[in-house]
């Protein structure tokens, strides 16, 4: 019975959990793909051309550079692996499959550490574009992961306040959220970490102002330059992944709302529900995010982008934090 | 004590990378992210035009100058035009000049709003690309009702048009500089007040007027810098004086001082898209009735070039890119030229924009390239066959050739031939 519960369930979610992320993820690509030329007059790509590509991709010849060496072809698998774990630390609608306390940290390294990959991947591949683009993903990384790092923890120590079993877990989510604590300062608060959330969301999935790893016409697809078929499938699939799991966090941070409680259901249909709710929060966040402001600007240069996340982002996290912090210290 | 190590890599842009049009090399020699030095390398795009020309008449050249290139067929065509005639004494009608300005006038709009925005493509804001595009949409229907082709007009014949602009084309043009009249806000908010745009073109590959002067830059790439420079202006070219041209520079349209940099040669094209919609409106006005050609017939032209082409001609016109000159020589008697040779815009501003460039980042090398409205195939032209092995003679070994030259001309000439800054290395 405790094997039942402690393993087999668990697992089971999980995969699970990562059929329908990537189904979800990818025709999320697809919709974003079609609704970006909408709004370029374009009639755009069908709904399901990311699963195409992913298929093709996956049946394609795989060629490798005679200058990359052993990372560059474990890195892909590595990033969907680390990608596919962070799914049992993500709350979706509901309790994570592995909640426990102190997880964040967990979740916040996971999720780093896909980048990381990718970067050893790239450094591995040999190209100079790779090595151009892996320079600039790092500095993004380590600018935009501060204001994200302060900002979650203050909530959930704010959060912890309030009591909750399990501190510093990413389901206290579900047990309170950052609107529930009342005063105008913690709410001017919470809109302005609201804001840093939504830029450190567009750096990670990398729109927009901060296309800059990836730049297309500067430096050849950069970090994804030398990679083809099915490895290249392997990391379009990751990057998927990670919008759905970094939107997943805002999300559950900001609009946790489920609506299965209305609906008077419990146990796996409440799940299930509130997992389908919550996709459609994630879509319609992702829409802001990532279309919108995919389709109104163009990418900064990296020196401009790392200035904008320390002087902008981690400022506003700062001041939001403080605010938050204020009403318990005083 | 140690010495402060610098790691410079060589990064290769070219000769195929997504962000350029046409095959061209440049070697990025890196300090991180900061350029310290550029190489251009030419010779990727290189079709033998000339040797093809050698082997045509004055009015069979006249299709294979319009395909040089296939944004500009018409400054190509209507250059090499004017260099016949002036090597052939021919007198245009009046109408005919008329109508090659309207038509070079549409060119220059459809050259300028493609290349606003391949510059938008460039720095990643698609949107700005297919919106521009979809605005050039206009421009191209009206030049394809016009003149029949929606690329290679065949406008102009030597000594005239071939095709009149009626009733129904005046009014076609008309409604077309209605219709910009009443995009051109948008495009100039997107283009002069976008934040992004701004961040990313203020500042980026600053041509300062000496280095446009000193590199001899054309075009918006010498007009952005501040350089008051216009073929049709300065020359006095055909009716454009009637029609009251003159060099837009950037503080007509921005207001401020010249920098030189990407955004000012933006500037300068939106400058001169409003200036075209006027010229257009004033030359329909003006337009006088008349002949179109001074040679009814083709057959009668290539019998009269015949004896008419005696010694040398060049024609110079501003196309979209800069000035454009073309070189013609010929001899009576024979229905083909000696000599002919064409000169574009891009030789000389690509030189300039890759000295602009040293101190800037990797990604403006796209943009800034994208701003001087490159065009390769118009670009390469020289190269010699030897034994089978193809050589592409470039910048330094024509420059290793003219100084032996000189050397044998006048051995006691004083000077240091070494180059100036980089050229072509190869």
């Amino acid at each position: 019975m405790d094997v039942m519960a402690n393993i087999v369930y668990p697992v089971a979610g999980l995969i699970g959990l990562y059929a329908f992320v990537s189904l979800a993820s990818l025709l999320w690509e697809g919709i974003d793909r079609k609704l970006v030329a909408r709004m370029q007059r374009r009639v755009g790509p069908p709904l399901l051309q990311p699963l195409y590509d992913f298929f093709k991709l996956a049946s394609k010849e795989t060629i490798v550079p005679n200058t990359a060496n052993f990372m560059f072809r474990a890195a892909p698998v590595l990033a969907l692996a680390t990608a596919i774990a962070l799914l049992a630390y993500t709350p979706m609608g509901f309790e994570p499959l592995l909640s426990s306390k102190g997880d964040v940290i967990v979740f916040i390294y996971l999720l780093t550490l896909i980048g990381f990959f990718k970067i050893l991947g790239a450094i591995s591949s040999g190209s100079p574009y790779a090595k151009i683009g892996a320079a600039r993903e790092a500095a993004i990384m380590v600018s935009r992961e501060p204001a994200m790092m302060l900002a979650i923890f203050a909530i959930m120590w704010r959060l912890g306040k309030l009591g909750v079993e399990k501190p510093f877990s990413m389901g206290v989510f579900y047990q309170h959220n950052i609107w529930e604590t009342g005063t105008p300062l913690s709410f001017v608060g919470a809109v302005i970490l609201l804001y840093v959330f939504v830029i450190w969301l567009a750096s990670e999935i990398e729109v927009g102002y901060f296309n800059i790893p990836d730049a297309e016409e500067e430096i050849a697809e950069g970090l994804l330059a030398e990679y083809s078929g099915r490895y290249l499938a392997l990391l379009k699939l990751t990057k998927a992944l990670k919008a759905y799991i970094a939107a997943s966090l805002v999300v559950s941070i900001f609009f946790p709302w489920g609506i299965a409680g209305y609906l008077n259901l419990s146990g796996l249909s409440a799940d299930i529900v509130n997992l389908l709710f919550h996709t459609l929060k994630v879509f319609i966040l992702l829409f802001a995010v990532q279309s919108v402001f995919r389709a109104t600007t163009g990418r900064l240069r990296v020196t401009q982008a790392v200035e904008f996340l320390w002087k902008n982002a981690f400022l506003a996290s700062l001041i939001g934090t403080l605010l938050i912090a204020m009403e318990v210290i005083m | 004590m140690t010495e402060k190590v610098e790691y410079w890599v060589k990064v290769p842009i070219g000769p195929i990378h997504p962000g350029l049009e046409e095959p061209e090399k440049f070697i990025l020699t890196l300090d991180g992210e900061r350029i310290i030095n550029v190489d251009v390398k030419l010779g990727y795009n290189l079709r033998g035009i000339q040797w093809i020309a050698y082997r045509r008449n004055y009015v069979q050249m006249m299709y294979l100058v319009e395909r040089i290139c296939g944004i500009c067929s018409f400054s190509h065509n209507h250059t090499y035009s004017r260099a016949v005639e002036e090597a052939a004494g021919i007198e245009v009608p009046e109408r005919a000049e008329y109508i090659r300005a309207i038509v070079g006038e549409l060119e220059r709009l459809h050259s300028h709003l493609l290349n606003l925005g391949v510059v938008g493509h460039d720095i990643g804001y698609d949107t700005v690309l297919h919106l521009t595009w979809l605005a050039r949409e206009k421009v191209m229907d009206v030049l394809e009702a016009i003149s029949g082709n929606r690329v290679n007009y065949s406008m102009v014949t030597i000594g005239g048009v071939r095709r009149d602009i009626d009733e129904k084309g005046k009014r076609l043009i008309l409604d077309l500089i209605k219709y910009y009249r009443s995009i051109m806000p948008q495009i100039e908010e997107v283009f002069l007040h976008d934040p992004t745009i701004e961040a990313r073109l203020r500042d980026a590959a600053v041509v300062s007027r000496r280095i446009a002067k000193e590199y001899g830059a054309v075009g918006p790439t010498a007009r952005g810098s501040g350089l008051k420079v216009d073929a049709r202006w300065s020359e006095g070219l055909g009716v454009y004086p009637d029609l009251g041209v003159k060099p837009v520079l950037p503080q007509d349209v921005t207001g401020e001082k010249p920098h030189g940099d990407v955004y000012d040669r933006t500037a300068v094209r939106i400058g001169e898209i409003h200036q075209s919609l006027e010229l257009l409106e004033h030359a329909l006005d003006q337009m006088p009735d008349g002949k179109i050609k001074a040679f009814p017939k083709d057959n009668v032209l290539v019998a009269k070039l015949k004896i008419m082409v005696d010694g040398e001609g060049v024609g110079r016109y501003e196309a979209p890119r800069g000035e454009l000159v073309h070189y013609v020589r010929g001899k009576k008697g024979s229905d083909k030229p000696l000599r002919w040779k064409a000169r574009e815009p891009t030789f000389p501003n690509l030189f300039a924009i890759a000295k602009g460039l040293v101190g800037n980042q990797v990604a403006d090398v796209v943009v800034a390239i994208a701003s001087i409205d490159p065009c390769l195939s118009c670009t390469d032209r020289v190269a010699v066959v030897q034994g089978g092995k193809k050589i592409v003679l470039t910048e330094k070994d024509l420059l290793k050739a003219s100084i032996e030259k000189t050397r044998e001309l006048n051995p006691d000439v004083k000077g240091d031939p070494t180059p100036i800054g980089f050229g072509c290395a190869r």
